[in-house]
């Protein structure tokens, strides 16, 4: 089937205005920041809603055209999960799919299409006394759903009961074109009929003995194509106080942070090192270079949040408990410094990020993340360290009620200097590999990365994830290349 | 237990293995969690009380025959009843008695007891004692120096095991009853109580020996009965009413002595610097409490569900012997008593009832050695108990295993604190012997 | 012998002597379950409380001895059914060529990860051991309402699992990490950071990548119809209050001194649809660690020990919409916190806390509270129990889903085949702080009684029927062939998908899926490949 035959069809589906093989088009979806190769798709289509996807996705399984769904169109895109690995692929741009379906304070829940950014959701949830568990600072063009779906960390261990927080249930293409419905969604009966039930899709998991959306999540695009989602919220607080704890030791404030934790007596609750922190507050290179010096090392922020009539209450409770436990500890409280406004680190806890927080020491960033358990950390620290000769950011996220812990390096380098990309592209991929020889458990592998974390994993557990593409997906015709489905 | 009642709670198994665990609340460690020797040993779940009601079930509906695999299982349990108390915190069923019951059956239908038991019931019948022992030697345990009296109201029913294999712990209760002044007799003609062929089902025997007991003990003037051996209180306390009554009072040695420290007749005055732990036996504890009798009827409540009026008494062991001693170890000065974490009604067995001993002996050091680990766990120096055939299988246990623990039983103990020296008294136990 | 001699012997060296038996008096008793009476009515089969019996019973001791035992049936075309504690009848095979795995002997708990939070199970700790080992860090672990003497593996990889203390631990499918399992072709499939060739670790049981514990199980787990789990690392919650546990007394009366921080609310909130709103603002606080709706016969349940205790509890029996929650704290501090919340929604609601008031119930309730015993009192009244409905979202559906099963129930108990509850009886807990619920009806028959079992049978299946067509979601217990081929149109051919599943993972239909799902048959009647 010729190029032109696909395009065509592809039209017929979308119209002509929602698909594109303009050079220029084609050139923002072939390459990003990371080290994947370029490539150009061969169109992009922008469908309007599941029943055109689910047609797309027959036709692709039909002609042999291979689909990269993608939401968040606007980048800079960072980990090559959506650069084109195969010839014929078309990229499936959601970003237009933009509705909010369902918003449900009393349920706590949303139900949005890929479309709706982080920028669009969090004013609209703020109005209506709602908070979305969000990863740190996210930038504003980013798809909300696409974060669900790649478990990009978020910022609130304790809310986040499941490492699948906060993606509920699920309208998803399978790459066979048939169309599903996860969790409660699934049935019986529409979602309106389920509305009437009662049911508002908050239960992710089923249908009855297995949760597809399990499987979806993580694949890049290569399970299934998800139309909608209901994601998880919680209640905005009506008093923050943030604590901001300092150190040169990581040690010291990994322990304080496990009781913390433990004892789920905190909202969002993170380490940065000074650089981090400081990317995150400032604007300019010299803003942040300056508050990096005035930083220690290691910055613990913590939030403590109280909701509705007894908010002071239950402040008042928390901070004489962790008082108790400071005390328990040794740790000296006069460590909480006043260097950074409350409020500048509320908004990046809080809001969207217009551009990226990343790009602003040197324009250019290679992030490096992986999961590890609580004790190893300063350990992946220093190899991290020994390998590095940029500026380094760090962030240590908790995760999934404290059970493990997004360990994030950002190397910071300037794109425009060709000695510094090249030696950073050499040296890149073999930092990541000794972390993972270490043990590093790079669960989220992108690009490059996936060979080798695979690699280092059971063969069990590549023969058993095929085995599911080839029920979902049985022609690869979902973002053939990425993860390990290509043989 | 009669028929019906049997159909019935055979068919109500939950299987939902509470029978292996000491009860849920009661669970303080994942080592010392369970309750039942049986499944400790042999795993399959139907060596558990929940798994030998399935049997009884099976084998009523004749989907299981008579067989030496099924007579091995069932008689693979040493009836310490501690399933019953954990099924019965909230459950209605009766695994003990079921089991009771079931091996009832198999003897009559020739699938019982183990021919090791066969043996011991015979010689019971024989020489009046499952160890095949003269008849006419069971009072050589007896010193000279004891003083008795044939016209005290107080009879010290010595028991086989103490009269035969355990006389340290029979001459130290005669030691103590001399000591607090308390004029007791011996049968002339005593007998086996009937416990160990009652535990194999064999209920004729069982009541020719009870009978015989009893008849001896009627012909007396005698108001209370003293044993010093758990299993033959508990036969005398619990299963004996079921099947005749009598008049007099039964009493366990740590009751008696109990008493007898706490109105100051009994002076504990020698420091006895031991660390110790107790070990409740199953007949002196759990199944010690005796039947209350309940006269009510079964009504029909609704459809479906039925209610005893009045309220059926529950048996779950509460009413066994746990404070006395309990209370004659913190008389003593110095003692430490470090309790195990398995204690009073869901206590674990010392493995060796029921028969076990003598048809699965090995099977009986197993679960000594179990209790034994748990016993070393408490720190203690000392393992005390208070029924000479715990004693026995625990001391076997502790040779076989090497432990440092020493036995003692609770009476050597009393001994101790009235300044009596133990070795001589064991030494004489050993000369008598 | 009803294996072959070879197959026997194979077996035997496979998992060592004594630990294989294909007696009759072995395996009959691995025939009997809870309940099987009814299940076996409902497939059309004389309501005996027996399955087919198992050809034998292995004991296996470690992952590798299952993979040995796996790759046997395998070779010898024998099914497999696995169990842990082994409560229900999914424990028991669907077929007169299956043999039982028995997890018994893999009885460690492997690891307690305090600085993680987590801790490694195998298949037969059950929760009351677990519990009291984690106790000691000031742990707690989620447990099943089926009770603390079950195994958290099983109801982890396996079961479905709701809990009384749901609020605050969660839902058990939504506690794993790092997972060991033996696929039904014999291989070992390590899921997440546990799969790491270098330094594998269990604190996480997702990727790289897709995770496949959306294979592994969905709201309800695979009951062995897709393979033997081994091991399991399960999250843990810090213990609500202090872990001095001081019980006194004697079975079944036993005292307990109540943790200073802990106390009990019961409140009839008279109707379901205020019911549905003060559960929801207790919830949105995050203060509770349990928070359950039972009606009033099952609050009579909870705090009686035996029927006639029951009995004695009417005045507690005859609220409406009766909310039991239960607030426990580390510290003074959190404790009048909580209260002062309580007592808010309390006045905001004009609602009144009959604890301490018109109730006191024994201290032994906070026991069995703190140890995850409640669920046990359903057995009390009749001892034949099982829960029909049983379905999972927001706490309207719930009530829904338990008004509308009323009449259906009503009508078997007008026929004597149910007992009476009113047809009311439900218990509906909340999770993770109220962001959704389950209900399910807990239903007492009496399971010698031919008539109650065959109309309890036909009840469960109406209730199954109602949720079908009131769109309710699809009840805990649809598994099998029979209910999946009846819901699985309704609900985007999920059947289709799961079948694949299967026969993906199970080339040769090994894993025995009388309680999940069985391969489809091409025209010739041999199975799909």
């Amino acid at each position: 089937m010729s190029n032109n035959s696909i395009i065509s069809n592809l039209i017929n589906i979308c119209g002509e205005k929602n698909v594109s093989n303009d050079a220029s088009v084609l050139e923002a979806y072939s390459s990003d920041m990371s080290y994947v190769e370029a490539k150009a798709p061969l169109c992009v289509a922008w469908p309007s809603n599941a029943k055109k996807i689910e047609e797309i996705v027959k036709l692709a399984n039909k002609l042999y055209f291979s689909i990269i769904p993608i939401s968040s169109s606007a980048g800079p895109r960072l980990h090559g999960d959506t650069i084109p690995q195969k010839d014929n692929c078309v990229v499936l741009d959601l970003s237009r799919m933009k509705k909010l379906l369902k918003l449900d304070k009393k349920n706590r829940v949303m139900m949005i299409e890929p479309g709706v950014t982080f920028g669009d959701i969090i004013p609209t949830l703020e109005k209506k006394g709602l908070k979305l568990n969000i990863p740190l600072h996210p930038r504003a063009s980013k798809s909300v759903l696409a974060s669900t779906l790649e478990r990009e960390p978020v910022t609130i261990p304790r809310h986040m009961w499941d490492s699948s927080d906060p993606l509920l249930c699920t309208e998803v293409i399978f790459g066979t074109g048939d169309l599903f419905r996860t969790g409660t969604a699934g049935g019986p009966g529409t979602i309106k009929q389920q509305e009437k039930a009662g049911i508002a899709q908050l239960n992710p998991m089923g249908p009855t003995q297995f949760s597809p959306y399990r499987v979806i999540q993580g694949a890049q695009g290569s399970m299934g194509v998800v139309t909608w989602a209901t994601i998880k919220l919680e209640m905005k607080p009506t008093i923050q106080k943030v604590y901001h704890l300092q150190s040169d030791d990581l040690q010291e404030l990994l322990d304080f942070h496990h009781d913390l934790i433990k004892y789920r007596l905190c909202d969002e609750l993170l380490i940065l090192n000074n650089l981090n922190l400081a990317c995150l507050l400032k604007q300019t290179p010299q803003e942040i270079n300056n508050l990096a010096k005035e930083l220690k090392k290691w910055n613990l922020i913590y939030v403590l949040a109280g909701r509705g009539k007894l908010a002071n209450d239950k402040l008042e409770y928390l901070m004489g408990d962790i008082a108790d436990i400071m005390e328990e500890q040794g740790l000296d409280p006069s460590k909480e410094k006043e260097i950074i406004n409350d409020t500048n680190i509320l908004r990046v806890l809080r809001q969207p990020d217009t551009d990226s927080w990343r790009m602003r020491l040197k324009g250019g960033h290679q992030d490096i993340f992986f999961l590890s358990n609580f004790e190893r950390i300063p350990e992946f620290v220093s190899i991290m360290e020994s390998q590095n000769s940029y500026d380094l950011g760090v962030y240590i996220q908790a995760l999934n009620l404290g059970t493990s812990h997004h360990c994030e390096f950002n190397i910071y380098y300037n794109p425009n200097n060709a000695e510094e990309s090249k030696h950073l592209k050499e040296n890149f991929l073999k930092t990541c590999t000794k972390l993972m020889d270490a043990g590093a458990f790079f669960n989220r592998p992108y690009g490059p990365w996936a060979k080798e974390a695979y690699e280092r994993h059971s063969a069990s557990t590549q023969s058993a994830l095929k085995k599911v593409k080839k029920i979902f997906d049985p022609n690869n015709v979902l973002n053939p290349g990425v993860l390990c489905f290509d043989d | 237990m009669d028929e019906e009642e049997y159909e019935r709670m055979i068919q109500r198994c939950l299987r939902c293995s509470i029978c292996k665990w000491v009860p849920q609340i009661q669970v303080k460690s994942q080592k010392y969690a369970t309750i039942c020797p049986a499944m400790d040993e042999y795993n399959f779940h139907t060596y558990s009380g929940g798994g030998k009601i399935i049997l009884a079930l099976s084998y009523h509906l004749g989907r299981i025959g008579p067989s030496d695999e099924l007579r091995d299982i069932v008689y693979k349990c040493t009836e310490c009843g501690g399933c019953a108390v954990s099924c019965k915190f909230l459950n209605t069923l009766e695994p003990l008695e079921i089991m009771c019951e079931f091996r009832e059956r198999l003897v009559k239908d020739g699938c019982g007891p183990m021919p090791a038991q066969q043996k011991y019931i015979e010689a019971v019948k024989k020489v009046n004692n499952p160890y095949n022992e003269p008849h006419e030697s069971r009072k050589e345990w007896l010193p000279k120096d004891i003083q008795t009296d044939p016209n005290s109201k107080v009879l010290f029913y010595v028991g086989c095991t103490a009269s035969y294999r355990r006389k340290e712990m029979a001459i130290a209760t005669a030691r103590i009853l001399n000591a607090a002044g308390i004029k007791f007799r011996l049968l002339e003609d005593e007998t086996c109580c009937g416990s160990p062929i009652l535990r194999t089902g064999v209920k004729d025997a069982f009541l020719e020996s009870m009978n015989k007991n009893l008849d001896a003990i009627e012909a007396l003037d005698v108001d209370t009965v003293v044993f010093t051996c758990a299993g033959c209180y508990d036969t005398f306390k619990v299963d004996y009413p079921l099947h005749r009554k009598y008049n007099f009072e039964v009493k366990h040695t740590v009751e008696l002595f109990d008493e007898l420290i706490q109105d100051g007749k009994l002076k504990l005055t020698t420091e006895v610097p031991l660390t110790v732990t107790y070990h409740d036996p199953c007949h002196l504890g759990r199944n010690a409490e005796r039947y209350e009798e309940w006269d009510g009827d079964v009504v029909e409540l609704m459809p479906l569900v039925n209610i005893n009026i009045p309220k059926k008494p529950k048996r779950c062991g509460a009413e066994g012997v746990y404070d006395p001693p309990r209370n004659i170890l913190k008389s003593i000065s110095g003692l430490k008593l470090n309790e195990m974490e398995r204690i009073m009604e869901y206590s674990y067995c010392c493995g060796a009832g029921a028969g076990v001993k003598s048809a699965f002996p090995e099977f009986a050091l197993k679960t000594a050695q179990i209790r034994l680990d748990e016993a070393e766990d408490t720190g203690a120096e000392i393992l005390v108990s208070a029924c000479p055939f715990c004693s026995t299988n625990l001391q076997d246990a502790i040779k076989e295993k090497g432990s440092k623990l020493q036995f003692y039983d609770i009476n050597e103990l009393i001994l101790m604190a009235l300044g009596m020296d133990i070795k001589k008294v064991k030494e004489k136990a050993a000369e008598v012997a | 012998m009803v294996l072959e001699e070879d197959t026997f012997k194979e077996f035997e060296k496979a998992v060592g002597v004594g630990n294989v038996n294909d007696g009759e008096v072995i395996t009959d008793a691995y025939a009997y379950n809870w309940c099987m009476e009814m299940f076996n009515y409902m497939d059309g089969k004389e309501p005996l409380p027996y399955s087919s019996r198992p050809k034998a019973v292995i004991l296996p001791s470690s992952t590798e001895e299952v993979q040995k035992v796996v790759k046997l049936c395998n070779k010898y075309g024998i099914q497999v059914k696995a169990q842990s504690t082994g409560l229900g009848p999914w424990n028991c095979v669907s077929s007169n060529n299956s043999i039982v795995v028995d997890l018994r002997r893999m009885n460690k708990i492997v690891k307690i990860d305090e600085k993680n939070l987590y801790c490694v199970v195998e298949p037969y700790v059950s929760g009351a051991q677990l519990q009291a080992e984690i106790m000691k860090y000031g742990l707690n672990c989620h447990m099943p309402g089926a009770g603390p003497q079950v195994s958290p593996l099983a109801s982890a990889t396996s079961m479905n699992g709701p809990g009384f203390t749901s609020p605050s631990t969660g839902h058990s499918s939504r506690n794993v990490l790092g997972v060991e399992w033996v696929l039904p072709d014999g291989e070992i499939m390590r899921l997440g950071s546990w799969g790491m060739k270098n330094n594998p670790d269990w604190f996480n049981g997702d990727g790289p990548g897709p995770s496949l514990r959306g294979i592994m199980r969905g709201w309800a787990g695979a009951k062995s119809g897709l393979g033997i789990f081994t091991r399991v690392a399960v999250k843990l919650f810090p213990y609500p209050c202090s872990t001095d546990f001081e019980l006194s007394g004697h079975s079944p009366n036993y005292d307990f001194k109540i943790p200073d921080f802990m106390r009990l609310y019961v409140m009839d909130c008279k109707n379901f649809k205020r019911l549905d709103e003060i559960i929801i603002q207790v919830e949105k606080e995050e203060i509770s660690f349990m928070c359950s709706y039972l009606s009033g016969l099952a609050v009579m349940a909870i705090f009686a020990n035996s029927f006639e205790q029951m009995m004695e509890l009417m005045a507690v029996g005859g609220m409406k919409a009766p909310l039991v929650v239960i607030i426990a704290a580390r510290t003074k501090r959190e404790f009048e916190y909580k209260q002062k919340v309580m007592d808010y929604i309390l006045e905001k609601n004009k609602l009144a806390n009959i604890i301490g008031k018109q109730y006191t119930p024994y201290p032994v309730f906070y026991a069995e509270a703190l140890r995850s015993n409640l669920g046990l009192h359903g057995f009390i009244a009749t001892g034949g129990f099982q829960s029909t409905l049983g379905q999972c979202d927001t706490a309207k559906m719930c009530l829904n889903s338990a008004t509308l099963n009323v009449p259906a129930k009503q009508l078997f108990i007008k026929k004597g085949a149910v007992a009476n509850d009113f047809g009311e009886g439900v218990w509906m807990t909340s999770y993770e702080s109220g962001h959704y619920f389950h209900a399910e009806s807990p239903t007492m028959f009496d399971q010698t009684n031919k008539h109650s079992v065959k109309g309890t049978a036909q009840y469960f299946e109406r209730s199954n029927e109602i949720g079908l067509v009131k769109h309710l979601g699809a009840p805990f217990f649809v598994e099998g062939d029979r209910w999946h081929d009846m819901f699985g149109p309704h609900m985007h051919n999920y059947h289709l998908w799961l079948r694949k599943i299967k026969e993906a993972f199970d080339p040769n239909n090994i894993a025995d899926g009388g309680f999940y799902i069985t391969p489809g048959k091409d025209k010739k009647g041999a199975l799909k490949k």
